[in-house]
């Protein structure tokens, strides 16, 4: 009933989706992985009316739609139940579900919160949550919240006539097990009604829901299997584009740390709000990943080893010393380079060119009395272009237009340049195609055979896995447990999934 | 070709179209020598915008500049008699401090660059209230002449003010694309939260940028009070909105990061024309204000960059 013919979406310098067919029937459930950055999101942007397409058709029974927003999607029974949620705290439940929708219950500009509450009540039984409709949102666990999103997006069975479209991103990367079953239950109930369109990063849970599964790799479609033909192994090799395995994140250039030099040095360290009583030593050659779920405190203690955050009990001591004060210069200063998430916000300067970002953090290394020795950044910038294969037409290219890929190359050549050697990476693969992604690996495994220690944040558990040499586990920003990773010794995804939740 | 590579020179096209039709209305405008005093009276406000341009730069605004410089004209006439030639360095003191500290509480304390600006702004007007005893000020032509008398004279036809304003405006140019300074100032325009994590002191480059703004507000107010021969706390009005549809026009978006002092240059060179005209074209002084005012909004909403801002407020 809901399709798509050969949608195309660019945006500056990324085709995003490149003739994309897809279609839903009544009452099924589809489900969409693929790797970060191969268009899924874009996808579900596409279909829930966020984005227009540049080519293509979007029909729905046959009748061809083009919504110039997510409100128009709506009207055609298509609902959004997003990742990062949606709702606004400091609203009541009942204001959020009805959240520009209430004039159903406006009588003579007034809002009947009577009316109000009993028809949220309503759409809180279809989700099985028995909570007071007048809740401050705030209060709600996670878990509770997804719910009221789904709710949320439920009125729309009320308001639309015809079938629902409802899109569920990342439900489950959050939630307990328990909780994940409440909600697989849930919705296999709901086709009776509504189609689901399921974005997951775990395998096996899409597998478990969907009915059809469709494989996106760069942009494109590369597979639909059926529930009865999927295999995990075959679907993962689709994503990637090539078997994923030992050779992939370079465990063959693995080389064992040496224990006897320590860089930084955590003991008992505790940051209220994001963790408590942390401990861990990163060696030089070391890489050390922080494992655990969104808000389990892992950026909390990179932002600490930075200097960003002084944490209120325990000592940080990198190099042999602690820091004397908050702010991040202290640690540039001591060799700390940082590779933060926000790739184009936090790592490069959008509207600065090649040279310029790449002496950001080590000016005075340029400079006599503050003074810019221009010629000399430049070379080293040729230098690190040459030497990192950065793909930009000369130094002065604005850093905003290289594609993901070489942005952060143009950050690790910041930091490399400048000789740190306590490296932290926040999920250095972000958004990166797979090529790019297996430069940055083995950036990672030369990194350490210059000596340098680092503190990882990955993208996936694969990668997290197939990287370090150690892997803590956390949760709730509390340490659960330290796994070895060495060589032919890695711990495998049960091991870990098993302690993050 | 699209419209995006044009942008730059947007404000180059504008003063050349300006300069031909103003030369179009009144062909006297091409005269030399009106020009050059044109340019000259318009000196003290150049260097305001020229400070201004640096709070711009980095994405902030200083609405402070215009009570500085008029603190600073009460300073000057009061303790010229005292300190002589001296009283500059008290004058740029003062300048310089108003700055640092709205800097201050801008970053320290988290209140908006245009809130604190607005507020130190207010506290130094009390200042120059406080210290004329709310009356008209002026300096005696002895000791003006002494120390102050070489800011007017004339070398070979340019006027000494174009002189100063042109050192002023290659001091600034240097600091912004020559210096450590210049470049960490570009990187909190453009990318704030990337300067943080590349490990430079934010905050102290901010601070400094608000101070040279009030540093530069307040030379132009030395000069404008040596040039008026006197102080008083109300003798600079009027010189802010120019200020910032100086440096606005000129292409320095709110939003920062991109732009900087030679744009400003264009942006008050733009200012004079724009004033040229009207005289011209006999607009009444009483609208004057209101034709920037509207030059201003059109300005801010050609020249911001919508991805940068989430939400106005």
């Amino acid at each position: 009933m809901y399709q798509l013919n050969k949608v195309d979406k660019r945006f500056p310098g990324v085709h995003a989706l490149k003739a994309v067919d897809f279609t839903i029937g009544r009452g099924e459930i589809v489900g969409l992985v693929g790797e970060n950055g191969a268009g899924k999101s874009t996808l579900m942007k596409v279909i829930y009316g966020a984005y227009q397409p540049d080519g293509g058709t979007v029909t729905i029974d046959g009748t061809a739609v083009r919504f110039q927003n997510p409100r128009q999607a709506m009207d055609h029974g298509i609902g959004m139940v997003f990742q990062e949620q949606s709702l606004i705290t400091n609203l009541t439940v009942m204001e959020n579900i009805f959240l520009g929708f209430e004039q159903q219950f406006v009588r003579f500009g007034i809002i009947n919160w009577k009316e109000m509450a009993a028809a949220a009540r309503h759409q809180l039984k279809k989700v099985r949550l028995d909570i007071d409709p007048s809740t401050i949102t705030a209060k709600l666990s996670f878990a509770q919240r997804q719910l009221v999103e789904l709710a949320k997006v439920l009125t729309l069975e009320e308001r639309i006539d015809g079938d629902l479209v409802i899109l569920l991103d990342e439900p489950t990367s959050v939630l307990a097990k328990e909780e994940v079953e409440l909600l697989f239950g849930l919705v296999r109930e709901l086709t009776s009604r509504a189609s689901f369109i399921f974005v997951s990063h775990r395998m096996d849970e899409v597998l478990d829901l969907s009915d059809r599964v469709y494989v996106m790799k760069d942009g494109e479609v590369v597979d639909v299997v059926t529930k009865a033909d999927a295999q995990v192994d075959a679907i993962q090799r689709k994503m990637v584009g090539r078997d994923v395995d030992k050779e992939y994140y370079r465990e063959q250039k693995q080389k064992p740390y040496d224990p006897a030099k320590t860089l930084v040095s955590f003991a008992s360290v505790s940051l209220p709000g994001a963790y408590a009583d942390i401990s861990f030593d990163l060696h030089a050659g070391e890489v050390l990943c922080l494992v655990g779920t969104e808000g389990s405190g892992r950026e909390a203690i990179l932002r600490t080893v930075f200097g960003l955050e002084k944490p209120s009990h325990g000592t940080v001591a990198v190099k042999g010393a602690p820091y004397a004060r908050r702010n991040a210069q202290e640690a540039v200063a001591r060799g700390v380079g940082y590779v933060p998430r926000e790739r184009k916000i936090e790592g490069i300067v959008n509207g600065m060119n090649v040279y310029e970002n790449m002496t950001l953090s080590q000016m005075g290394n340029y400079a006599s009395n503050g003074v810019l020795r221009i010629a000399e950044e430049k070379a080293l910038a040729r230098t690190w272009i040459d030497r990192l294969a950065i793909k930009t037409p000369d130094v002065y290219k604005d850093c905003g237009g290289l594609s993901g890929g070489n942005q952060q190359k143009v950050v690790l050549a910041k930091w490399r340049s400048a000789g740190s050697d306590v490296i932290l990476l926040d999920h250095p693969t972000r958004g990166l195609d797979i090529g790019a992604k297996e430069d940055v690996y083995d950036m990672v495994r030369e990194m350490c055979d210059d000596g340098a220690g680092i503190i990882l944040v990955a993208d996936t558990l694969e990668e997290a896995i197939g990287l370090s040499h150690t892997i803590i586990v956390l949760k709730d920003g509390e340490f659960q447990k330290r796994f070895d990773g060495s060589a032919g010794g890695k711990p495998s995804l049960f091991d870990l999934v098993h302690h993050m939740i | 070709m699209s419209v995006e590579t044009f942008k730059p020179y947007f404000p180059w096209i504008t003063l050349v179209a300006l300069v031909l039709i103003v030369g179009a209305i009144n062909p006297a405008f091409f005269n030399l020598g009106s020009m050059v005093t044109l340019v000259a009276d318009i000196v003290p406000l150049f260097i305001m915008a020229l400070g201004m341009t640096f709070a711009i730069y980095i994405g902030g605004i200083d609405l402070s500049v215009q009570q500085v410089a008029n603190l600073v004209t009460v300073v000057a006439t009061v303790y010229l008699a005292q300190f002589g030639i001296f009283v500059a360095v008290i004058c740029v003191l003062c300048g310089f401090v108003v700055g640092a500290v709205s800097g201050w509480i801008t970053t320290k304390q988290f209140v908006p660059s245009f809130v604190s600006t607005l507020a130190t702004g207010f506290i130094a007007l009390s200042g120059a209230r406080y210290l004329s005893g709310e009356r008209a000020l002026s300096m005696s032509a002895e000791a003006r002449d002494a120390s102050f008398g070489w800011m007017f004279g004339n070398t070979a036809g340019v006027p000494h003010e174009l002189v100063i304003a042109g050192v002023l405006l290659a001091i600034a140019w240097f600091l912004q694309t020559r210096t450590t300074f210049g470049r960490a100032l570009k990187a909190v325009g453009a990318g704030e939260l990337a300067a943080v994590s590349s490990g430079l002191n934010v905050d102290r480059i901010k601070i400094l940028a608000f101070a040279l703004s009030g540093l530069f507000a307040a030379i132009a107010g030395l000069m404008f009070s040596v040039k008026l021969s006197g102080g008083d706390a109300n003798l600079a009005n009027g010189f802010l909105i120019l200020a910032i549809v100086a440096v606005l026009v000129g292409g320095t978006p709110l939003t920062g990061g991109v732009g900087g002092v030679m744009n400003t240059l264009v942006g008050t060179l733009i200012v004079v024309v724009i004033r040229t005209a009207m005289v011209y074209l006999q607009v009444d002084a009483t609208m004057q204000q209101m034709v920037f005012g509207v030059i201003l909004i059109v300005a801010i909403a050609l020249t911001i960059d919508r991805s940068k801002m989430g939400t106005v407020k």
